[in-house]
């Protein structure tokens, strides 16, 4: 089922009460999330993602926009009455019921015609169970289980009554790196298998990137860029959106552009046609950096780190913004920093001009040299 | 989290509640206090189409009263005498409980066990134990045997029998039984409490104290009276406010007669005056001796908690 | 004196102390146990002295040296006392009660508790300050108008008189309440996700895991209604609906000079037994919910 959001808006009333100062949580946000894809909330803390998350499961009603799953209208439809499912952050298992108990529990709540016999809800419960494979943990307690497999109940009470929609809240925030590893595969894997529309929120990018579909990037309410995580790398709408994806982060300089040339400081590093002449931030990928001897950018390196295939050069060059400049260089091209400077020559591809005030992309294009 | 628009819903569920308390706790707060400023109020003669005058009258009378200033000072006295004796001795217990391991347990069930219990019966087994069995309706010297077991202890001794609470008995002696049995009753919840906040004082300014080799009295009164304050503060409150309300422990042993047979209401408390009030239809003054029980349990609450204000060590 | 010698003294020295240590700590220790279990038998002592009375017979109660194990075991003191203070009825009319009152006052307790510690309405936390500050107020001021309306009502001498007056416990809403407040908020949005409603969470969700503090307010409520004893006294004192412990105080209105003693501490033991079984099954839930009261009853 896909989904639609509508100029959905959230607005919180402030907190103190004298100032009146309202909290725009979520501004404008219109998507539509295609039919049986996994969808990633990527975004900083506060950035309005939980929030969406919450207003498409229906626990939040937007202050404006409207919610469609598929062509109904569920704006005004109660969580109950949604069909949706959803994992919480700490799994928010019932902790006087057993396994079997928590995933049998939404089945027992359905009505009408979608209300199921015993032996039905049972097949149910024991499939999802099989699916997150905990089919051996029905009779334990949560108590008794560990944080990955209360993790695996919760995604299995989710599924259980074969939701139109799966929302996963910060799912893999409480385990441990290598479980996490492990765990998102899983979530990669019953996702493909079931093809439910799923939405999942995290502010973890190479979380997000690995196993979405698609990725949404929010920053304090208003989305940013929607697009394939790949796409979102490597074409980023803005400053925010370069910068939040990716590790190590992007390098950023101060640079301008005048005559045709883009000069980081002084060091005139490319030819550009397409960009207005004036000062601009330039984002560099650390992979965008090729050793060159002849290369237009030099840096004063200060360390070499080692990580296997790669290896990275941490080094500073006056024009940039961040204390260090951070490229990643095959380690095969035998990176010499005994010298005291290091040059590079720039893949223009890896390079992203930005509006100093704005921090709009600024397209161009590359001249050939000469 | 979740927006209801639905707030009518909340008062569904507190609908049962709300209407309860409006009749059974507002409504006689408000008309408590109706009654006490209406001079001599009686029910019966307000249903009768009498009115009454509006004033302070009820309050004047019930403090010029004899038997009130009686049962005053009888409540005052029991405060007086069973809070810090309870107090004590069950802070002596708990800290001796705590100290222990072996036998722990058992002990602790023990010094809870006269919590459960109904206080009008177990009054009349200190009744029994307080006792001198005999006749003595008649004339004060018609003792014929004296059996109760205090007495005997006392006679085994070498010392004189007492009469406790007999005919003929002294108020002295009426008191010192009823300090006993308030103090026997009171010890559990204390006892309970205090030693519920010494196990959860952390060991380590113990072993702080060890390393220091400070002597047992002074980590006594250095360290565990002081983290121990909240819990002796709160006991303390407590068994004041218990204290004022005194009434059932004293039926339990002198019966309904609130005194030995020759002088029924010498032990009346303040909570019996009321009753014996209301039961005289005088509802006025009823009223009027309960606010004035509140007005002192809200004061001495207060008092108490502004010394514990400055006493209690964090 | 060479370095060995002093090094040997110093050695018998600490010995000493050790030993004295030792030797101090033993009597401490022992002090404390003497206190204790002196302690311990006063407040057995009224128990034992109740059980072995009530078995005695009369004669032998009323010997000048009592004897401290009975010479006679007699239970007919219990049959005794069982029909003179007609206990059979008084049983079942304190059992009625306590059980109607205490199933109801839960309800109440549960509802009220769940609005205040769930739901959003106007108004919700003056109410509820409102609420605790009556608990400030001593019960005497209540019974005065209470009395007179219950009169009005024409439930004097009902069973309905005896229960309802005392259905709503602020107390106990306050003590479920924090309970509630301490289960987590994403259980409630679980159970909306998973499509229940408000009632059906608090009914399978948060009264299943407040279990333990309902339990302490049942027996709570149960011992108030077996030691109650002024209220009853005033509004319903007849044979049909008098309730134990005005029976037990009415059946014996001597309690000083030449009673039946032995038949007495029966009738006394008769009507601590339910107290003491409730005791020993239930202690830890007797325990936690008082250490959190300071309210007997």
């Amino acid at each position: 089922m896909k989904i639609v959001l509508q100029n959905l808006t959230k607005i919180f009333p402030s907190r103190n009460k004298k100032s009146g100062e309202e909290v725009v949580a979520v501004n404008n946000f219109n998507f539509e999330i295609p039919d049986g894809k996994l969808i990633g909330l990527l975004g900083p803390s506060g950035c309005g993602k939980s929030t969406t998350l919450y207003m498409i499961s229906g626990l939040q009603k937007p202050s404006s926009g409207r919610i469609f799953f598929g062509d109904d209208d569920v704006t005004e439809l109660s969580t109950e009455n949604r069909g949706i499912g959803l994992v919480f952050q700490n799994y928010a298992l019932y902790p006087h019921m057993t396994v079997k108990q928590n995933i049998l529990f939404p089945l027992q709540n359905l009505k009408g015609k979608d209300k199921l016999t015993k032996e039905q809800m049972l097949d149910r419960a024991q499939e999802a169970a099989r699916l997150v494979q905990i089919d051996q943990l029905l009779d334990r307690k949560p108590s008794e289980l560990s944080g990955g497999q209360q993790q695996r109940v919760a995604i299995a009470r989710a599924l259980v009554k074969m939701p139109k929609v799966l929302l996963l809240d910060e799912p893999l925030s409480n385990l441990d790196a290598r479980l996490r590893l492990q765990t998102r595969e899983e979530i990669r894997r019953i996702q493909k298998e079931t093809g439910i529309t799923t939405v999942f929120v995290t502010h973890d990018q190479e979380e997000a990137m690995s196993i979405s579909d698609m990725i949404v990037v929010m920053k304090l309410g208003v989305v940013q860029q929607i697009g394939k995580p790949q796409e979102v790398y490597d074409d980023p709408a803005n400053l925010f959106v370069a910068k939040f994806l990716g590790t190590p982060p992007i390098n950023v300089f101060r640079g301008s552009v005048r005559a045709g040339q883009l000069y980081l400081g002084e060091e005139a590093v490319l030819k550009v046609s397409g960009a207005p002449d004036g000062d601009v931030d330039v984002g560099i990928r650390p992979e965008g950096f090729l050793l060159d001897p002849q290369g237009p950018l030099s840096c004063s390196p200060l360390n070499v780190e080692v990580m296997g295939r790669d290896v990275s050069v941490v080094s500073t060059h006056p024009a940039s913004e961040n204390p260090m400049v951070r490229s990643i260089i095959n380690a095969d091209s035998g990176a010499d920093i005994s010298s005291g400077t290091v040059r590079y020559s720039i893949k223009p591809h890896k390079l992203f001009l930005f509006d100093r005030e704005s921090g709009k992309r600024i397209p161009f294009e590359v001249k050939q040299h000469g | 989290m979740v927006e209801s628009k639905q707030q009518w819903k909340a008062w569904l569920y507190l609908a049962p509640a709300i209407v309860l308390l409006m009749v059974f706790t507002v409504w006689p707060i408000v008309n408590t206090v109706r009654m006490s400023l209406l001079e001599g109020y009686s029910g019966l003669k307000a249903a009768g189409g009498a009115t009454f005058q509006f004033g302070f009258g009820n309050f004047e009378k019930v403090i010029q009263y004899r038997r009130f200033v009686q049962c005053l000072r009888n409540t005052v006295l029991l405060c007086v005498w069973t809070v810090p004796i309870s107090t004590f001795l069950a802070l002596l217990i708990a800290v001796a409980l705590n100290s222990i391991k072996p036998l722990q347990k058992a002990l602790q069930t023990i010094f809870f066990l006269p919590y459960v219990t109904n206080s009008i019966a177990i009054g009349m087994v200190f009744a029994a134990m307080f006792n001198i069995v005999g006749s003595f309706y008649g004339t004060q010297n018609e003792i014929i045997v004296t059996a109760g077991i205090i007495n005997n202890v006392i006679e085994f001794f070498g010392g004189k029998p007492v009469n406790w609470i007999n005919y003929g008995s002294s108020y002295m002696a009426n008191m010192t039984v009823m300090i006993v049995y308030i103090v026997w009753n009171a010890l559990p919840f204390k006892i309970l409490i205090l030693l519920g906040g010494l196990q959860s004082i952390n060991k380590q300014y113990y072993e702080a104290a060890k390393v220091d080799s400070a002597p047992r009295s002074r980590v006594f009164w250095r360290i565990t009276v002081p983290l121990l304050s909240p819990m002796l503060a709160y006991v303390i409150i407590t068994g004041f406010i218990g204290g004022f309300k005194e009434y059932t422990s004293i039926v339990g042993i002198f019966g309904e007669k609130m005194g030995p047979p020759d002088d029924a209401g010498r032990l009346n408390t303040m909570v019996g005056f009321i009753y014996d009030s209301l039961s005289a239809n005088n509802q006025g003054r009823a009223s009027a001796a309960a606010l004035i029980l509140f007005g002192i349990i809200l004061v001495v609450t207060l008092i108490n908690l502004q010394v514990s204000k400055k006493r209690v060590h964090y | 004196m060479t370095q060995k010698s002093m090094s040997v003294m110093h050695d018998r020295d600490l010995g000493k102390t050790s030993a004295r240590q030792k030797a101090g700590k033993a009597l401490v220790y022992f002090g404390i146990y003497a206190f204790l279990i002196l302690m311990a038998l006063i407040v057995l002592f009224p128990f034992y002295w109740m059980l072995i009375s009530s078995v005695k017979s009369l004669e032998e109660y009323r010997l000048s040296t009592p004897t401290l194990w009975p010479r006679m075991i007699l239970l007919g003191n219990y049959a005794e006392a069982f029909t003179t203070a007609a206990l059979g009825r008084l049983f079942v009319n304190t059992l009625i009660v306590g059980v109607v009152s205490t199933i109801l006052s839960l309800v109440i307790t549960v509802l009220t508790a769940f609005a205040f510690a769930r739901l959003e309405f106007k108004g919700k936390e003056l109410l509820f300050a409102a609420l605790l500050a009556t608990m400030m107020i001593p019960g005497e001021l209540f019974t005065i108008t209470n009395y007179s309306t219950v009169t009005t009502f024409g439930w004097i001498n009902t069973y309905t008189v005896l229960i309802v007056p005392f259905l709503v416990s602020v107390f106990y809403i306050y003590l479920l309440r924090q309970n509630f407040l301490q289960i987590p908020n994403e259980l409630y949005l679980a159970a909306k996700v998973d499509g229940t409603s408000d009632w059906k969470y608090l009914w399978k969700v948060m009264v299943p895991l407040s279990l333990p503090t309902l339990i302490s307010i049942t027996i709570l409520k149960m011992m108030g209604a077996w030691n109650s004893y002024i209220w009853p006294r005033l509004v319903a004192n007849d044979e049909a609906h008098r309730l134990i412990t005005n029976g037990l105080r009415n059946a014996f209105t001597d309690t000083t000079g030449d009673v039946n003693y032995p038949v007495q501490m029966a009738a006394v033991a008769l009507v601590s037994l339910p107290l003491f079984l409730v005791f020993v099954f239930l202690r830890k839930y007797i325990m936690s919910g008082v250490s959190r009261s300071g309210i007997k009853g």
